[in-house]
């Protein structure tokens, strides 16, 4: 018992073991050495003391799908839980994309969902286009929202469950001498009597969940460490109506280097309107370039336009170094969980809260016990087992397809292919990497390989000409 | 956006009764020294239909079909030598250049025009999509619902591009292969004393032949071998980057985090 208990200060915690009373001794390194956290199977109940008279206090910083998600999953759980968000009615820049599962994992009203894409074009740099989606059964799409409908439902949803939400500005927390004692929050309240200043206000807590995205103040505070970063730059544009019932159903994907250098320029439909847009990670500064290349590409289908907002996001590329530090945990975008090639978030960050809540839960067995590292933890072990083989999928197909025209062109021939649009969707819509027949898949290798060789071959031909 | 408001019908540019007589090769170099293509700036506003027909010579003019309802139109061709904007302020210059082939019908090459002595000539498909390609590049244009581009590189059978891409690769490939080969059994039978059957036998010497093919394979130009370097750290970058969360709480004797 001693023993698992003093690994256990050793895997779950850094300089905070010294301070325990609790465990006996260090045991030393070379011990732990073969233990492998998988291997270690601890229940935070023998470790943590019972909170006497109160149950578990846990803040939820920023309300976005991320933090509503995680919110809702606490207050289920039995554990006080409070929300704080700085802006309820915050029309965040987004794709909007969600996929089918989410509907059905988070209990999502159908009305949320602004248009079903059933339709996709991608088109290559010289504008071969291909449709995709014809593999599609009668019932999946890719459902698009309005983030402030969607964010403002989850955080409902949250509060219904028994969460407090708060709209405040977190500025900075301290944190805590021991094992056990709380965090101490810093914000600003905004109530609404006070007008727009706000009132500084503290507020202690057991744990902490930073869902405040891509800048995420949470992160600063525990020096989670930076990410590389894509800026996305979305123009909103009104288009006639006849050239918006093209749109119906149906968003673009343009590929290209005049679009962007190492991601796609896209053509999104949106409740009444398209969102037209592009995004870089090494090129920042010439967005604008990019931006004028994609509604370049696309003008003849938003001629007659009018642009009615212009907006623009950071992305995160990969996750930050330190994703949790004693018991602050992040999640979603301030995690980092953003996947490449594709740049899909919102179902990340939602499922990331939930399951650091779960944990959460878990490891304080319903907000009776304190909860230490080693419960958060648990939620980072599972989080990397489940998707990391997805987030590995989609960087080695942005790797291979979007680092020239050549290698785009052969992309977009390739999804012309129906066992590569079935594998797609069935991917994306579901989030589970679905076994493919082994034939069709070294077929797919064969033509995959064709496809990049060829494109290579005139683009060495086109280099051919310009000497 | 001004860009957006006037109604561009560029449609009639691809009018059906007028083709070209003559090939896009011919014309290319003429082309790009004759026109350049300005985009409306942003802050302009469109200006009327000035049909200004810029004093070109023939061969531009006869590319840009005349509009079929000259009272929107906006296709003007503003050249950078020219200088024949009688007078007029030129704001909006609406220059949609696209690409045209007396070959590239409905969005594909019409491979009946492709023929040599009754067969197609694959060659020639090949030289004229990458001349498509890299004309697209440098002047990247709108798709269009009306005219999709449909063609894919695949209908060219796998032997027209062994014969022209990998073959001669391979003749240089081979070539080297043999001369290092021939050279190293040479050398190491001098120092050694050991022949070239003994050498097969030996597995140094064997080591040796699988280092030799890989590097010819692999490092064709003197950039590949730091593009080769790259590729690997690439590769491995993402999966550090995951795993920086697991190495931060380890002990720094414990070696790699797990998975």
């Amino acid at each position: 018992m001693a023993t698992t208990v003093t690994l256990k200060s050793f895997t779950g915690l850094r300089q905070s073991s010294t301070e325990q009373t609790n465990f006996v001794s260090h045991v030393p390194s070379s011990l732990s050495l073969p233990q492998r956290r998988s291997s270690l199977r601890v229940t935070a109940s023998r470790a943590t003391p019972k909170l006497s008279n109160r149950k578990l206090r846990v803040a939820v910083i920023g309300g976005g799908p991320a933090g509503g998600a995680a919110a809702e999953t606490l207050a289920q759980g039995g554990i006080e839980t409070i929300l704080i968000e700085r802006k309820m009615d915050n029309c965040k820049p987004c794709g909007g994309a969600i996929p089918l599962c989410m509907v059905g994992e988070f209990n999502l009203p159908l009305d949320i969902i602004d248009r079903r894409v059933t339709k996709m074009k991608m088109i290559s740099p010289s504008n071969i286009a291909v449709d995709i989606g014809r593999t599609l059964k009668e019932h999946e799409y890719i459902g698009m929202v309005r983030r402030e409908v969607l964010d403002a439902y989850l955080r409902e949803r949250a509060e219904k469950s028994g969460a407090t939400v708060i709209n405040g500005l977190f500025l900075k927390m301290d944190h805590p001498e021991n094992w056990d004692s709380p965090y101490t929050l810093h914000y600003t309240e905004y109530d609404g009597k006070t007008g727009a200043t706000g009132t500084k206000k503290t507020m202690e807590v057991d744990a902490v969940i930073g869902a405040d995205g891509a800048n995420s103040r949470v992160a600063k505070s525990i020096d989670a460490g930076d990410y590389d970063y894509a800026i996305a730059f979305q123009e909103r544009i009104r288009i006639p109506d006849e050239k918006m019932t093209y749109y119906e159903d149906l968003a673009e994907m343009y590929v290209g280097d005049d679009v962007s250098p190492d991601f796609y320029g896209w053509v999104f439909p949106k409740c009444d309107h398209v969102a037209v847009g592009t995004g870089t990670v090494t090129h920042k500064g010439d967005i604008k370039k990019f931006q004028l290349a994609t509604r370049n590409r696309a003008k003849d289908k938003i001629l007659g336009g009018k642009i009615i907002r212009v907006e623009a996001h950071p992305i995160p590329e990969h996750p930050r170094p330190r994703r949790l530090s004693k018991r602050v945990a992040l999640v979603g975008d301030a995690a980092g969980y953003v996947t490449k090639c594709s740049g899909e978030g919102i179902y990340f960050a939602a499922k990331s809260g939930r399951m650091c809540a779960e944990a959460i839960v878990e490891g304080s067995q319903n907000g009776k016990k304190m909860i230490d590292e080693g419960d958060l933890r648990k939620y980072l072990e599972k989080w990397d087992k489940t998707y990391l083989p997805t987030y590995r999928v989609l960087d080695v197909l942005q790797k291979v397809f979007y680092r020239s025209n050549p290698a785009r062109e052969a992309f977009v021939e390739m999804c012309a292919d129906e066992y590569v649009q079935k594998m797609t969707f069935d991917s994306y819509l579901y989030k589970r990497v679905a076994p493919g027949s082994p034939l069709e898949d070294i077929k797919l290798a064969v033509n995959t390989i064709g496809s990049l060789v060829r494109a290579n071959a005139l683009r060495r031909e086109i280099e051919k000409l310009s000497v | 956006m001004a860009l957006f408001s006037p109604p561009i019908s560029s449609s009639s540019l691809q009018n059906p009764n007028f083709i070209p007589k003559f090939s896009f090769s011919l014309l290319s170099t003429n082309r790009f020294s004759l026109l350049s293509v300005t985009r409306a700036s942003s802050d302009t506003s469109p200006t009327a239909a000035t049909a200004v027909e810029a004093p070109e010579p023939v061969e531009v003019i006869v590319k840009e079909p005349p509009q079929s309802t000259p009272a929107v139109t906006k296709e003007e061709i503003t050249t950078a030598k020219n200088v024949a904007v009688e007078g007029e302020e030129m704001k909006t210059t609406e220059t949609v250049i696209k690409f045209q082939d007396a070959r590239w019908i409905n969005g594909t090459w019409d491979l009946k025009q492709f023929e040599k002595d009754g067969k197609t000539d694959w060659d020639s498909v090949i030289v004229a999509e990458a001349k498509r390609r890299k004309w697209l590049e440098e002047n990247p244009e709108t798709t269009s619902n009306d005219e999709p581009v449909l063609f894919d590189t695949s209908i060219i059978p796998w032997w027209a591009w062994i014969k022209r891409y990998h073959l001669p690769e391979a003749e240089l490939l081979n070539g080297r292969a043999a001369m290092i080969g021939f050279f190293m059994a040479y050398f190491v039978d001098s120092l050694t004393g050991v022949g070239l059957v003994d050498q097969m036998g030996n597995f140094f010497c064997k080591t040796l032949l699988f280092v030799a093919v890989a590097g010819v394979l692999f490092i064709r130009k003197n950039e590949d071998v730091d593009k080769l370097k790259n590729l690997f750290d690439e590769t491995t970058l993402y999966d550090k980057q995951w795993q920086a969360a697991w190495k931060n709480d380890d002990d720094e004797s414990l070696g790699s985090s797990k998975k």
